[in-house]
């Protein structure tokens, strides 16, 4: 993703390390501040149409223990990021978690995976940078697309082009983990469907419903990886298409298609580069539940807890959600996408999928 | 039991025969019999219990004459047998004395005093001595030098069982190099199995004692107990017995012994706290019981058939037209001016009339007439008592009681009263008669009265009898009459008075309970505290406690109890104790001392004290090993400890708080320095030396939140060198309950608790309020620069 506007990495993080060395030069007490990274602190931007961190922000400081590892562990961070950007290598979230094992003392060791996550995270934010300029990459997500597209996509070993229904096995088009190495060349696509589960990607594949109604079938895999994310925006804004999201019918499928389309709360400093604002949501809905009278399963405690907190959730706060999630609580019950083949293996594509795209003026 | 009856064998003379082979026993016998009452059950025990005699009787005999006490104790085994000897520097005791002091179970002089002392019965060293003479059959050596004496007094002396006298078998006078005081030496079979209560008796002694000198050898041992301070205890005032503290027996022999000549003139004399109002109220109680009260009545009405008026005029003959009328009517307008009248005040009025009206007219009203008079006039009063007994029942019953049920109670108690008896009843008789008419109409009308009714019915109809003129007996005719005895022993008691003085009392103090504490125990932190005097019957009492923590005392296992009693240490039976079990029902967790299980002994390198002065401990039995559970004293004894427990928690408080802080500085003086020559290498600077960082952030006002259970402390410490004025402010998203030193503001679904402490340096501020567990908190501090402030609110 390397952006044009993202300043120098390797600069950035210089930067960082010689604020620390000053703030020990002077007697002061090292410290960066962040901002609050919590659902009450993130707000949405007119201009950009996403949702970005609010004013609020929290200091780490070398005054507590926790926060004085934590620095610790950014300025090894940051010495083996600058060393790798120079050298020209890269490596994974995961390699960084098992890297710091050899570092020799011990209190700047991660914990866990998800400190070392959060601390890029932290360094993305300081320095306005991303971790791919950092060289830094996930894990490879395994999401995919399938539909009209032709596109080049720079590989390590050279330039290839694929079409995205032509080349592409059943499987389809696996996106790479940084998809800012992909040219769009041509495209038959009408709109773009981002799928959350494998199991109904597959039947729209099998049923040819790429084919038929001209359609970019991007698969989630679960909550979206940076890489889905930005693909899917970049399918939306470069090639001007429509972005439709089909999940589950149950309070986590509605966070999915939250951070498809207004970003995550953890990544809300990226948002612009991630969140497709315009996507909108097809469905399971709880109204869909009731109106196709769909096979469910009762909620859960959790799932009641998770519907409550997104009534909360600045980004749910419009007057669909607020309706289908008060709808949802009131019936108690959840679907899942797959629980549409009650009504025989066509009905999604042949009555559903349709049915719901002609009411969105997307068919 | 033996039965006495000679005729049923047969044969004549089998009572006396038995009568030959009874005969009373000698105290001294009786305990001879039964040694394990004071404490002498066993060898090892014996040893134990006659150290503590010996040393309880030196630090009285020092203290009583001004002196600070000196007391040695010296332990020697010869095979089985050991020698036990006690020394003091007490004032000695006369040549007199010595034998009866020593040789004569329950001789001494406090016995009848209302004093705190150690030993009261005087049992205590003469029990050893017989003790001492039974095992080893070797007599007790006495030395004794009293102040400015040339020589010392030497005896050698048993207790002779059958008489409960001393049998001298040396006498002499001996030189000595005290100058002054006394010292014992017996000879008993013992073992040491029970050393350490022994040393823990002494230690512990030691503790309260903190003006004594204590000196112990054994054979394989040598303590020594210094001094801590040379003040001695306040002298104690004798008091005399206080109204609710005295027993029937001694009731009865305080009335037999006294001077005084009335009731009300003993009460005053004799009890502390009875002046003339209170004496006449305890009288009026009395009297109450000794003569009862007289039912009284509603006077016939207009209407009615009974007239007194025309009955008194009947009953009086040949005294004169004019006078007799004269007579009648004043005796029926006074009874009328009544709205209830009692016999006695009948009687009273006939007695006034009469005087008047014998003056007016010239006529002698003699005693029988008046005694015709009354009759009449209150056969009239009482020939219809129904309505009257209805009007009381209804009105002290629920309004649910059926009204023939009323009536027919009303009938029941009514006919209880024989028209034209006085009607004396005592609180007992109504009690009675209550229950008997009630139990009847339970019966026969199938109605219920329960206990509360006829409590009520009781009270109601106590309250309609008048009080009695009676004359109290005078008090040498309550000392012969054991009914009149009890009846007073209850007014007594029943009668409000206030407590008895404290200055008869002499807590050991604050202060030299935690210089005891402070000499015998090497710990980190000591506490004491002392209650002002409180009361329980009779008896004045004050309790202390202390606690030492930390330090060279032993961890792991239960903390150590010391209990004393008027300056005794307990040392025996500690399950059974008072002490032992307030201790137990204290929530120790509260005081961040470890008690698994949440109640019973704290575990912990403590030792916890806590002392009983009082003119009469009162003790499970008379070993006096442990304090009785009497629920006045239980209560000081909680209130005493978690006075010095508050103490000991909010040391335990900071000592925590250094010791993360401690921590944190270890910490942080490994991570700076290596962050530091990581930023060195990476920038390329020269190297940092970050001891300002360090020290910047060590003087800090650090502001740490602890959440459990729902409530929330901000806890605020200054480890500045200036005081810190800040704002505090907790935005939270659930409502909060504060505890009234915040203020909260709600605003858009947020919660604004703002808080102004001062925290002055060194100190800690702790802030609490109660927040559902789910909601969220975040913190704003104002008032100190952002460098010297720490936030830390992860946990």
């Amino acid at each position: 993703m390397s952006t044009k506007d993202t300043p120098d990495a390797r600069e950035q993080l210089m930067a960082l390390a010689a604020q620390f060395y000053d703030q020990f030069d002077e007697g002061d007490v090292p410290r960066m501040q962040l901002p609050t990274r919590t659902k009450s602190n993130i707000k949405y931007d007119e201009d950009k149409n996403v949702w970005v961190y609010g004013d609020r922000t929290s200091t780490r400081t070398a005054k507590t223990v926790s926060g004085a590892e934590k620095l610790l562990k950014a300025s090894y961070a940051i010495d083996f990021l600058v060393q790798q950007i120079e050298q020209g290598r890269s490596s994974t979230l995961r390699e960084l978690y098992y890297l710091s094992e050899s570092w020799d003392l011990d209190e700047a060791q991660f914990a866990s995976q998800d400190e070392s996550n959060s601390l890029i995270e932290d360094l993305e934010i300081v320095s306005g940078a991303t971790r791919e300029d950092f060289h830094m990459r996930p894990e490879e997500s395994g999401a995919t697309i399938m539909g009209p597209l032709e596109l080049r996509e720079q590989t390590r070993r050279g330039e290839r082009e694929i079409h995205c229904q032509k080349d592409v096995g059943e499987g389809g088009y696996q996106i790479p983990n940084n998809p800012d190495t992909i040219d769009f060349l041509d495209n038959d696509a009408d709109f773009v469907l981002c799928v959350e589960t494998g199991g109904m990607r597959d039947r729209l594949v099998e049923n040819g419903f790429d084919e038929e109604y001209n359609t970019i079938v991007v698969h989630l895999k679960g909550q979206p990886a940076r890489a889905t994310r930005r693909i899917t925006k970049r399918l939306h804004d470069e090639l001007d298409l429509p972005v439709v999201v089909f999940t589950d019918g149950d309070p986590w499928s509605y966070r999915i298609y939250g951070s498809v389309a207004y970003g995550s709360i953890k990544s809300a400093h990226l948002s612009k580069y991630l969140a497709t604002p315009e996507a909108e949501f097809v469905g399971i809905r709880p109204q869909d539940i009731v109106e196709y009278d769909l096979p469910t399963d009762p909620l859960s405690d959790s799932d009641i807890n998770a519907l409550e907190s997104e009534l909360e959730d600045p980004r749910f706060q419009t007057d669909f959600w607020e309706e289908q999630i008060e709808l949802q609580l009131d019936i108690e019950k959840k679907s899942e996408q797959q629980s549409l083949a009650s009504r025989g293996l066509d009905f999604v594509t042949d009555t559903y999928l349709p049915e719901r795209l002609d009411e969105m003026d997307v068919l | 039991m033996t039965s006495y009856q000679s005729r049923l064998g047969g044969g004549e003379g089998v009572a006396e025969e038995l009568a030959e082979s009874q005969r009373s026993i000698s105290i001294a016998e009786f305990f001879e019999k039964n040694k394990h009452m004071l404490g002498f059950d066993s060898g090892a025990r014996g040893l134990v219990t006659a150290v503590k005699e010996g040393v309880d009787n030196s630090l009285d005999a020092c203290e009583e004459a001004g002196i600070l006490p000196d007391i040695y104790v010296e332990i020697q085994e010869n095979r089985d047998y050991y020698t036990l000897i006690i020394e003091d520097n007490g004032p000695g005791i006369t040549k007199e004395q010595i034998p009866k002091v020593f040789g004569k179970l329950l001789y001494g002089s406090r016995f009848h005093k209302r004093e705190q002392a150690r030993g009261q019965q005087g049992i205590g060293i003469s029990a050893a001595v017989l003790y001492s003479q039974l095992t080893s059959g070797k007599p007790a050596k006495i030395t004794s030098r009293t102040q400015g004496s040339d020589e010392a007094e030497y005896f050698e002396l048993i207790i002779d069982t059958d008489t409960n006298d001393p049998e001298i078998s040396v006498e002499e006078t001996t030189s000595w190099d005290r100058t002054h005081g006394t010292r014992i030496e017996l000879e008993m079979e013992a073992n040491m199995r029970a050393r350490q209560q022994l040393h823990d008796y002494m230690q512990h002694t030691a503790v309260v004692n903190p003006h004594a000198r204590f000196e112990l050898r054994e054979p394989k041992n040598h303590f020594k107990y210094e001094r801590a301070t040379d003040q001695l205890p306040a002298e104690t005032k004798e008091i005399r017995p206080h109204p609710h503290g005295v027993e029937l027996g001694t009731l009865i022999k305080m009335a037999e012994a006294t001077d005084s000549y009335s009731l009300s003139g003993f009460l005053q004399e004799e009890f502390t706290r009875v002046g003339q109002k209170t004496a006449d109220s305890v009288i009026d109680q009395f009297r109450d019981r000794e003569f009862g009260r007289g039912m009284s009545w509603h006077p016939p009405e207009a209407h009615e058939e009974a007239d007194i008026e025309a009955a008194v005029t009947e009953a009086v003959s040949n005294k004169g037209a004019e006078a007799t009328t004269e007579f009648a009517e004043t005796i029926a307008d006074r009874i009328a001016e009544h709205d209830r009248i009692a016999h006695h005040q009948v009687e009273e009025i006939v007695e006034d009339v009469g005087d008047d009206v014998q003056v007016e007219y010239g006529t002698t009203f003699g005693g029988t007439v008046r005694e015709k008079a009354r009759d009449a006039a209150w056969d009239a009063i009482t020939a219809e008592r129904e309505s009257d007994l209805y009007t009381l029942v209804d009105d002290a019953t629920s309004t649910r009681k059926d009204d023939a049920v009323l009536q027919a109670i009303a009938e029941r108690l009514a006919d209880k009263f024989e028209p034209g008896d006085p009607h004396r009843v005592t609180h007992e008789d109504l009690e009675k008669l209550v229950d008997r008419a009630a139990d009847m109409t339970e019966d026969r009308d199938d109605a219920t009265f329960g206990d509360t009714a006829r409590e009520n019915i009781v009270t109601a109809l106590w309250e309609a009898a008048v009080r009695v003129p009676d004359e109290p007996p005078h008090i040498s005719g309550i000392g012969d009459d054991r009914d009149a005895a009890s009846n007073l022993l209850e007014a007594m008691r029943e009668t409000d008075i206030i407590s008895p003085p404290t200055d008869c009392l002499a807590p050991i103090t604050d202060e030299l309970v935690e210089a005891g504490l402070r000499k015998e125990y090497d710990a980190d932190f000591y506490a004491a505290s002392t209650r002002d005097a409180s009361v329980h019957g009779g008896d004045p009492f004050i309790v202390e406690a202390g606690i030492a923590y930390g330090g060279e005392l032993e961890d792991g296992g239960k903390v150590d109890v010391m209990r004393f009693a008027n300056r005794v240490p307990l040392v025996y039976q500690r399950g059974a104790c008072a002490t032992t079990d307030v201790l137990k029902d204290i929530g120790w967790r509260n005081y961040n001392l470890d008690q698994p299980g949440g109640s019973g002994l704290p575990n912990g390198p403590a030792v916890i004290m806590v002392h009983i002065a009082s003119t009469n401990v009162p003790f499970t039995s008379e070993s006096k090993d442990a304090v009785a559970n009497v629920p006045e004293i239980e209560h000081e004894i909680e209130l005493a400890v978690r006075e010095a427990a508050r103490e000991l928690k909010s040391y335990l408080k900071k000592r925590r708080s250094m010791q993360q802080r401690k921590q944190k500085q270890d910490k942080l003086a490994t991570i700076l320095p290596e962050m530091a020559e990581k930023l060195t290498a990476v920038t390329g600077e020269e190297e940092l030396n970050i001891d300002n960082t360090l020290a910047r952030i060590m003087n800090d006002v650090l502001v740490e939140r602890e959440r459990e259970n729902g409530s929330v402390e901000v806890i605020v410490e200054n480890n500045d060198d200036r005081n810190a004025d800040l704002e505090i402010t907790e935005i939270v998203s659930a409502e909060p309950e504060t505890n009234g030193d915040a203020q909260v503001i709600e605003m858009d679904g947020e919660w604004f608790i703002k808080w102004e402490p001062t925290v002055e340096s060194g100190e800690t501020e702790t802030l609490s309020y109660d927040l559902p567990e789910s909601a969220e908190c975040e913190i704003s501090v104002d008032g100190v620069e952002s460098e010297k402030l720490t936030v830390d609110t992860d946990q």
